[in-house]
């Protein structure tokens, strides 16, 4: 299979996905009507299929740790930022859940998520077993709703004082770097499903030969991907934090 | 507060005789800001001329080709000890300086937080210098750079003393700048001025806030690699000596992990002064302060992140070298727009070119040169060619000098009528001006082209190939323009001190509040402080019809949190970076098993036991914080005991460890495990055994009933402390005897 051809016949179109996505698209009019924030709804819908029917699915798929990498990162902190920031500022959470909204509880789950499903079993398990796959799905959701809503939820008075923000942001950074770095310079595969792929597709002389990623480069790649460009939005978010906080209350001139 | 002089009263009208001599002695033990700033200062600008006649030095050895004034191993001794000075002995004590001296007084506090812990911090600066110059008496300086690349700077390739010297002398120097570090954070965060909220921060104070939090992050780091590579030397390990299966490079990505956030630390001054500097001399606050404010700390995350651009020659792998050029490329926005503030605080201004702003002008223009060939060294394939070549020397000097020395010159001509009470003579100082900008380009832009036609960097001589000798000879001459603009600014500093015209309070009309008390100011630095609602304190003042806006709510309340917790905290955070360095080293090298003991021969139950022992004594010593607060006194003892006691039998339990191992034969010598085994317990074990001092020290003052009510804060901080130390052993028992059991 060319690239060319990989690139427009592995996107995987999962009735189920679509299924929920209009489901979730139909519970968020009846819950909010127009009081909702539409845009950030589509871009969490569409970033959230993107992730789990476009060909970079097919390769996270058994086949590149490093695509499984950009899925991961992009269930646990794109999704569901976008999925804070559309709701809508009345918007409480139900009673049982406000106990998760400790600042502890949402740093862990966020650092959590990264880590946890890195573990050889589970990251191995979740990309040979569909059903811990939607699990995992499933709770990169969650741990990143609940280690953003510190910094996105829809009223102020939830959120972290800007400064708090940062340091909650930067240490979650320097966590999930010291994780890359790790996954970086291993010498042996983290995840060692991907280290000889079944090659249901047809792709893998490709990839290996004509994309140049041995197994090796790949992991190195996957590292480099939570090392770097993530800490670029743990990074964006911080300054997001110092905008918030210099966009602070302004007096009247009258006061001065 | 109106403006009028008073001559500072001269203690020898005051004093009699015993007691005039025991003031100037006081210099040595003073605990003053304002004292200790000028130690830093003289301490910086001392090494600036020892430095500075070793650049001389070179210059003449490069001034012709085939030049055989130095011998190659001298040359390499000297190229060693100017990085080195300059670095870590002018430009970070010269920055600190300015910041010890001004930033208390920018937000209008009495002295820093930690006065004594600041008069540690700069009396380890000569301390280190001493030590590192000393290695020239004890069989010769080191000749390994200032990176200190191994294997060179293992034993088997520089067997003298040098490089142990080197290694002591930085671990010194990293301490105290640490040291310092954390007494200005804690100092911004509890000693501001009623109404100084954070938001009405001078940027000079802001800038250097945030690069405290670099400091205390980054230099862990080097300290870290400092302990292995000494671990190496002198107990015979193996982490940086490839053909034990230790890693040459490793040293790279530690010494660059910290090396890269360095040139930031060292530039951040800089950027804090020119940023107070051009709005004064443009007569306008400066433009977007928010943009320079978040700018900096965008900098300061993004810095810990783009090491790698140091190491694209060495063979990370293509992978690797693309993200480095993406985020190194990154890095440039936060400072270009750094570069357009300041260029349009200018525009429309009422400029006034003193000898400040012409620095901060040259400042600016020297500086966007060095940012343009920076960038060029992201861009990997560029950097192949022209890395190990003086392209890469003309850049770094553009930074360090075009940037970081003139604006430390526009600092001293700025700043120097608030610390002496005397202007600089201006004639003098458009002399250095000048001097200086024609000697520093002279010497640098010059080599831009060497470097392009081919000539390498750290070579002590070259063959006589076209236009290199001429090249290499103009740049020689400039150094010569460049000493002589030094010269006249000894000279300035020297005449003035005591014949310069008479400052007054404020000569620049500056807006902060150093400007707001006597020059020099008096002891307690301010006898009242005007009114905080905005930036520009001393402009609301001036100007009461049309003031500043008021930044933030109209209040004059600050929360100023507890220093001493704040102190430990920021401790606890640069200790994290170290062992943080020390745990990836020992898994770098645990992924890479070598023949020889491993993990197996540790005793992992027994370990589990003696770790309940440290984690149980977490849980006493909060107890005994309890009771302290309930003022049971009889209770708080018997718990702080029993955390001792079980504190002290952990460390017997490691000692048992350790004395097992060294029965079967094993030492730090032995393979890479036990290099990395022992250096990671030893130096957790290390804090455990400080962490069990300073709970003595606490269990005789309790003893002696010195915790009255509301002194509970450092015991409390002390708390801190031995948690984290416990939290670092979870860490530490999850890596090293848990880890190998999920095998």
């Amino acid at each position: 299979m060319t690239t060319y051809e990989f690139l427009t016949t592995t996107w995987r179109w999962s009735f189920l996905l679509l299924l929920f996505c209009a489901l979730a698209l139909v519970g968020y009019f009846l819950a909010f009507r127009r009081r909702g924030r539409l845009a950030y709804l589509g871009g969490a819908l569409a970033v959230f299929l993107f992730a789990l029917i476009s060909p970079v699915s097919a390769l996270a798929d058994g086949y590149l740790f490093s695509a499984h990498m950009v899925q991961h990162i992009l269930l646990v902190l794109i999704v569901p930022a976008f999925l804070l920031l559309s709701l809508p500022r009345s918007f409480s959470l139900p009673r049982p859940f406000t106990a998760l909204t400790h600042p502890l509880i949402g740093w862990m789950a966020g650092v959590g998520a990264m880590w946890l499903w890195h573990v050889p079993a589970l990251c191995n398990a979740a990309t040979t077993s569909s059903a811990i796959s939607v699990i995992q799905t499933t709770s990169l959701l969650l741990m990143g709703s609940a280690f953003w809503w510190q910094v996105l939820a829809p009223r102020d008075a939830q959120r972290l004082s800007p400064a708090a923000g940062i340091a909650y942001l930067f240490t979650a950074c320097t966590a999930c770097s010291v994780l890359g770095i790790i996954l970086t310079f291993a010498p042996v595969s983290i995840c060692p499903v991907y280290q000889q792929p079944v090659d249901r597709l047809g792709i893998l002389s490709s990839i290996r030969g004509q994309w140049g990623l041995t197994s090796e480069r790949d992991q190195q790649i996957g590292g480099l991907l939570m090392w770097v460009p993530m800490c670029l939005i743990y990074l964006t978010a911080i300054l997001a934090q110092l905008a918030r906080w210099h966009s602070g209350p302004h007096p009247e001139k009258s006061n001065a | 507060m109106n403006g009028t002089t008073t001559a500072p009263a001269s203690p020898a009208t005051l004093l009699d005789p015993a007691e005039h001599w025991h003031h100037r002695l006081a210099w040595l033990s003073t605990v003053d800001h304002k004292r200790i700033g000028v130690l830093y200062l003289l301490t910086g600008l001392f090494f600036f001329v020892v430095g500075g006649l070793e650049a001389l030095v070179l210059r003449v050895q490069l001034a012709v080709p085939k030049n055989h004034f130095l011998q190659p191993d001298t040359f390499n001794q000297l190229f060693t000890m100017h990085g080195t000075t300059m670095i870590f002995l002018v430009v970070i004590p010269v920055g600190l300086g300015f910041v010890n001296y001004f930033l208390p007084l920018q937000i209008g506090a009495r002295d820093m937080a930690f006065p004594r812990l600041n008069a540690f911090g700069f009396w380890l600066i000569p301390f280190g210098g001493i030590l590192l110059h000393f290695s020239v008496l004890a069989g010769g300086a080191p000749a390994v750079g200032w990176f200190s690349y191994a294997p060179l700077s293992e034993t088997p390739y520089s067997s003298t003393l040098g490089v142990d010297y080197w290694a002591v002398a930085l671990f010194v120097l990293g301490i105290g700048s640490v040291a310092t570090a954390i007494n200005i954070i804690a100092t911004v965060i509890c000693r501001r001025a009623p109404g100084m909220t954070m938001r009405r921060l001078p940027l000079f104070t802001w800038i250097n806030f945030v690069n405290a939090f670099m400091i205390i992050l980054a230099l862990p780091v080097l300290n870290a690699g400092l302990a292995m590579l000494l671990i190496d030397r002198q107990l015979e390990g193996h982490f940086f000596l490839p053909f034990h299966g230790g890693s040459a490079v490793l040293w790279q990505h530690i010494f660059w992990a910290f090396g890269h956030p360095e040139v930031y630390i060292m530039v951040f001054p800089a950027f804090g002064i020119v940023s107070e500097v051009i709005p004064v001399f443009s007569r306008k606050p400066i433009f977007g302060y928010a943009f320079v404010a978040a700018s900096s700390v965008a900098i300061a995350v993004l810095s810990m992140g783009v090491w790698g651009h140091h190491m694209f020659t060495v063979g990370m792998g293509r992978a690797a070298n693309s993200f480095f050029a993406i985020s190194s490329l990154l890095i440039a926005i936060p400072t270009g727009v750094k570069v357009l503030n300041w260029t349009a605080t200018m525009i429309g201004g009422r400029l006034r070119f003193d000898v400040p702003m012409l620095f901060c002008i040259a400042f600016l223009i020297q500086f966007l040169l060095a940012g343009i060939t920076g960038i060029s060294h992201a861009v990997v394939p560029l950097d192949w060619q022209t890395k190990n070549s003086y392209f890469l020397v003309a850049h770094f000097h553009f930074v360090a000098v075009g940037a970081i020395v003139f604006a430390f010159f526009a600092a001293v001509y700025f700043w120097f009528p608030k610390m002496s009470g005397r202007m600089l003579s201006e004639r003098l100082g458009k002399w250095t001006f000048w001097l200086m900008v024609i000697g520093f380009n002279m010497t640098f832009i010059i080599q831009h082209f060497l470097g392009l036609l081919g000539m390498p960097r750290r070579v002590f001589t070259y063959p006589n190939l076209p236009h290199w000798g001429w090249m290499n000879m103009l740049s020689t001459v400039g150094v010569l323009f460049m000493a002589a603009a030094a010269l006249f600014l000894v000279w300035n500093l020297a005449v003035s001190f005591f014949r310069g015209k008479i400052a007054g309070d404020n000569p620049w009309n500056a807006w902060t509040l150093e400007w707001a008390t006597t020059s020099p100011p008096p002891h307690e630095n301010f006898h009242a402080l005007p009114p905080i609602r905005s930036r520009r304190p001393l402009w609301d003042i001036a100007n009461p019809d049309r003031p500043d806006p008021v930044v933030g709510e109209n209040t004059s309340e600050i929360e100023s949190p507890d220093k001493t917790k704040t102190g430990i905290l920021t401790f606890i955070v640069s200790e994290a970076a170290f062992f943080a360095i020390l745990l990836l080293a020992y898994l770098y090298f645990y992924a890479r098993p070598q023949p020889g003991p491993g993990p197996r021969e540790l005793d992992v139950p027994r370990t589990l036991v003696f770790s309940l022992c440290l984690f149980a004594s977490s849980f006493t010593l909060w107890r005994s914080e309890i009771a302290l607060g309930r003022q049971r006194r009889g209770s708080m003892l018997g718990w702080l005991v029993l955390t001792i006691t079980l504190g002290g039998v952990f460390l017997v339990g490691q000692g048992m460890e350790y004395w097992k191992l060294f029965q079967t034969g094993v030492d730090v010598s032995t393979n890479l495990f036990a290099t990395s085994f022992f250096t990671l317990t030893g130096f957790h074990g290390l804090h455990v055994f400080l962490g069990l001092v300073a709970l003595l020290i606490f269990l005789w003052l309790a003893w002696r009933g010195d915790f009255a009510p509301g002194r509970s804060s450092a015991f409390e901080a002390a708390g801190y402390y031995w948690h984290f130390v416990d939290i670092v052993w979870v860490f530490v028992l999850l890596t090293v005897y848990i880890l190998p059991l999920a095998r």
